[in-house]
């Protein structure tokens, strides 16, 4: 056992630190490709203990790295300098539920749906939900500030939290509120990945339930067409609950497996929640209906009842989860663009995707202009692995030049960060630096996320090697 | 127009020389001379909230947005708009209005309010459950530093986890970290039918009239109980003031939702013991709303202060009542149910001299719990009353930012 270990043990006990290779492997990883063993892990009860392991860190110099359930795509959780992962297996209660206030207190291991199902009976729910939402917890949702097909409408996390408690670099626990006055600390720690604090509590907003929910489905001839009906729904002024777009290749594999009852011989499917009122339900549904079908909707179906609702979302957000079982790998790639220029970009990634010779799925939320291409591949062919890292950066460079950005909820994590800079100049990402520097000068929060190589200088722990595709 | 150097003046102080950017360039490189020359900056938009935070230890020189009000981007079929700090939110919403589209900030005196000032001021409107607040529709800024710098966050998208988040540190921050030059928001449809709905009642009957607005199923986007604040009077008998408390609550939708809204309310109201509401539609439903915020800030008799306590709706009520009884003057309250926040006006007598005025603001600021100066006419009081228990990490960030206090010294929390 390393000495940075044993001083966890001595400090933590047995039942909170894992420090066996076997023990720690299960930490090593998240849903990205890289992977590496951290020193050692723990399992905290409470933050008192993950300020006591910080500080523990801080003393013998090795990084820190918070972990949820290790669903991100970008290696966010990935201990690349090995070092503490700490993991929120055990912080994972509700501590309270206000609804009067329309407000709940949760741990950061709280999985996200998990809250949405225990207040339900009040009329309210938290609204962030992330397709992972079954699986990812709160505090992972706070770190990559989740969004999710209905953060259309809702938002996406940071607008949904109120307030933090986190553990600070030299292991002090603080607390935030978006009503206290001062600096907006709370709005700085949603979506920093880990790298300025860890999160040890989070105030949540709760949404009321709409009097009235639909679910409607239409049918187009292909991905460009559906896009340009999404660019006229919100040209038009109107903003549904979630508009998401599946194109054929996702459709087949989703239905195949869920028989969610989507038409599966569409080149390309759009996915309409409307909420509201009764009156407004069914007006939004006539005027969205009949943009649709001016921009080639095929067909147009509402599901009947709350049965058929559920069935067709749990299809579209286990779409991943549906082409994993088709396809040998994927890689799934987040960006956004306005929301005009949806129909391009859709050409351009189709254009993209067939000069590397890549089968391309589309599953993406259309109304926020956030995509989701997913590249098909076979990770033991060498020049498809090589296809897919080409492809997924000249994807990238072509929503940025279309005015998009890098990352829509995913996060930048390790995969993305040599491209901060395709985004943000040396004088922006110096800015960043100055709220790094006051929350992490040691750089020991999440190491070699985010920032490009360089931009950060001084991160602890040992640099990892060169990333594998 | 360039502000009389009067109209600068900021608890007494007045600047020594006034700047008056160009362009975002011009405000990086003014930043950069005043700090390389050793004076203090403060950063003027509309000064509709420059009483919101402490006078500056030091104030060499204004710095004027006006000019910064140029719209960079304004694409409506992306409802998205990225926009000059110094553009007023009046210009903004002339704009926004001819696409149907809204920012719903809801700034008082949006005719001199500024974007950047708005934001800098962390305003956050009575709309705000209903719409978001400014950090909740801010996608992207763009903020002179002191080193002379342009730093940029976010961009023109609505979903963006690219790099820190630092339009959220900008938003509220005073102008003591940098100047705004630009910011990007994701706007709204605007709602087609507007209904204001105001009703007058015993104040026996709070409770109960508080109880049934609140538990309406089409819920309005505010739900403000006012006491005092010039009580809005009867457009048939406008000599008649009543000293009521009063009950709005603004609908906002479609047509035929608006109608169900203000029906089913009116007879929640009724319930309650309520006989008449009075409904001003459309644009004159907004004319009032804007009136009743512009109230937020407004001065009364001689001498007045206004104080802001952020809180949970459902004590709001509780809250309001402490400071109205809290000391031997008339106390006004506006009581947001929605929102928590209580602002609670102190209006003196002619015979009040400030120091005492200053010392019953401390006394309803300690019945609130904690609160914030909005508007301070003639007396002077700590506009913030108390440190966030996160102060360090604050004093932190301001030594980052601006590690020589070249902006607006002493002016945020904790001396900051």
């Amino acid at each position: 056992m390393s000495t940075f270990a044993a001083r966890l043990t001595d400090a933590l006990g047995p039942e909170v630190v894992r420090s066996e290779p076997e023990d720690l492997a299960v930490y090593a990883f998240d849903a990205y490709s890289e992977d590496r063993l951290p020193a050692a892990a723990i399992v905290p009860h409470d933050a008192r203990e993950v300020g006591i392991a910080v500080r523990i860190a801080q003393e013998c110099g090795e990084a820190v790295v918070p972990r949820g359930a290790g669903t991100g795509l970008c290696g966010g959780a990935v201990p690349t300098r090995g070092g503490l992962v700490v993991s929120f297996a055990r912080m994972n209660r509700i501590l309270e539920v206000d609804v009067r206030n329309r407000r709940a207190r949760v741990q950061p291991g709280t999985i996200n749906l998990d809250l949405s199902t225990a207040v339900a009976g009040h009329g309210v729910f938290y609204a962030p939900d992330p397709s992972s939402q079954k699986i990812s917890t709160i505090g992972g949702n706070v770190g990559t500030n989740a969004g999710g097909p209905h953060c259309l409408s809702y938002g996406t996390t940071t607008n949904h939290v109120l307030g933090l408690e986190y553990v600070d670099g030299t292991g002090a626990i603080h607390r935030t509120s978006v009503d206290d006055g001062g600096y907006d600390l709370t709005g700085l720690l949603v979506g920093s990945e880990g790298t300025l604090g860890i999160v040890t509590e989070v105030d949540v907003r709760l949404t009321k339930l709409p009097e009235a929910v639909r679910v409607c489905v239409a049918a187009f001839a292909d991905v460009e067409s559906a896009s340009e009906a999404v660019s006229a729904i919100i040209g038009a002024g109107i903003v549904p609950i979630a508009l998401e777009i599946m194109d054929a290749l996702i459709t087949r594999a989703v239905e195949a497996h869920y028989h969610a009852g989507y038409p599966e011989n569409a080149g390309a499917v759009l996915l309409v929640e409307i909420a509201g009122t009764h009156d407004d339900v069914a007006a939004g549904e006539t005027v969205l209906a009949s943009i649709a079908k001016a921009h080639g909707a095929l067909s147009w179906r509402a599901a009947r009842d709350q049965h058929e609702r559920d069935a067709l979302w749990a299809a579209r957000k286990g779409a991943a989860g549906a082409i994993g079982r088709i396809a040998p790998n994927y890689y799934i790639q987040d960006a956004c663009v306005p929301r005009t220029k949806l129909p391009a970009v859709m050409r351009e990634i189709d254009e993209i995707a067939r000069a590397h010779r890549l089968p391309v799925g589309n599953v993406f939320h259309a109304g926020d202009g956030n995509l989701h291409p997913l590249l098909i591949f076979d990770r033991r062919e060498r020049r498809q692995v090589e296809a897919v890292v080409a492809a997924g950066t000249e994807i990238l460079r072509t929503c940025i030049a279309m005015g998009g950005t890098i990352s829509g909820e995913h996060g930048i994590g390790y995969e993305k960060k040599e491209s901060l800079g395709l985004v943000f100049s040396a004088d922006d990402l110096a800015a960043m630096g100055h709220v790094r520097d006051v929350f992490d000068p040691r750089r020991a929060f999440n190491p070699d996320k985010i920032f490009p190589a360089g931009a950060m200088c001084g991160e602890v722990g040992t640099p990892p090697v060169a990333a594998r595709a | 127009m360039i502000a009389g150097a009067d109209a600068l003046r900021i608890g007494g102080r007045a600047p020594r020389r006034v700047v008056e950017p160009n362009d975002a360039a011009e405000t990086a490189a003014a930043l950069a001379a005043a700090g390389a020359a050793g004076e203090c900056v403060v950063v003027h938009g509309g000064g509709t909230l420059q009483q919101s935070a402490n006078p500056p230890e030091r104030y060499d020189v204004a710095l004027l947005t006006s000019r910064l009000d140029e719209v960079a981007a304004y694409e409506p079929r992306d409802l998205t708009i990225g926009a000059g700090a110094g553009m007023t939110l009046a210009a903004l919403r002339r704009m926004l209005a001819q696409h149907r589209q809204m920012l719903p900030l809801d700034a008082p005196l949006p005719q001199r309010a500024t974007i950047g000032g708005t934001l800098a001021a962390g305003w956050a409107g009575p709309r705000r459950m209903a719409y978001g607040r400014s950090r909740d529709l801010l996608i992207g800024a763009t903020v002179a530093l002191v080193d002379g710098t342009l730093a940029t966050t976010g961009g023109m998208v609505v979903k963006n986890v690219t790099g820190y988040d630092l339009g959220k540190l900008y938003i509220g921050s005073h102008g003591t970290l940098g100047v705004l030059v630009r910011a990007n928001f994701k706007l709204l449809p605007a709602p087609p039918a507007h209904r204001l709905a105001v009703s007058t009642f015993d104040a026996e009957l709070r409770e109960r009239v508080i109880a049934h607005a609140s538990n309406v199923a089409v819920a309005p986007t505010a739900l403000l109980v006012r006491d005092g604040f010039g009580a809005l009077r009867d457009a048939q008998h406008p000599e008649e003031i009543d000293f009521r408390p009063q009950i709005v609550a603004l609908f906002e939708g479609s047509e035929t939702t608006v109608d169900r809204a203000v029906r089913e309310y009116r007879s929640a109201l009724g319930a309650a013991g309520i006989a008449e509401t009075r409904i001003a539609s459309d644009a004159a439903g907004e004319a009032a709303f804007q009136a009743i915020v512009d109230d937020y800030v407004a001065p009364a008799g001689d001498r007045s202060l206004t104080l802001l306590a952020r809180g949970l709706p459902a004590d709001a009520p509780a809250r309001a009542q402490r400071a109205r009884s809290a000391v031997e003057i008339d106390v006004e309250t506006v009581t947001d149910l929605l929102t928590g926040d209580v602002v609670a006006r102190l209006r003196a007598p002619r015979s009040l001299d400030a120091e005492t005025l200053a010392a019953f603001g401390e006394a309803v600021r300690a019945a609130l719990g904690r609160a914030q100066v909005l508007a301070a006419h003639d007396v002077a009081i700590d506009a913030w009353g108390g440190t966030p228990g996160t102060i360090e990490t604050m004093r932190a960030l301001k030594a980052q930012f601006d590690p020589a206090g070249t902006l607006a010294p002493g002016r945020f929390v904790g001396g900051i």
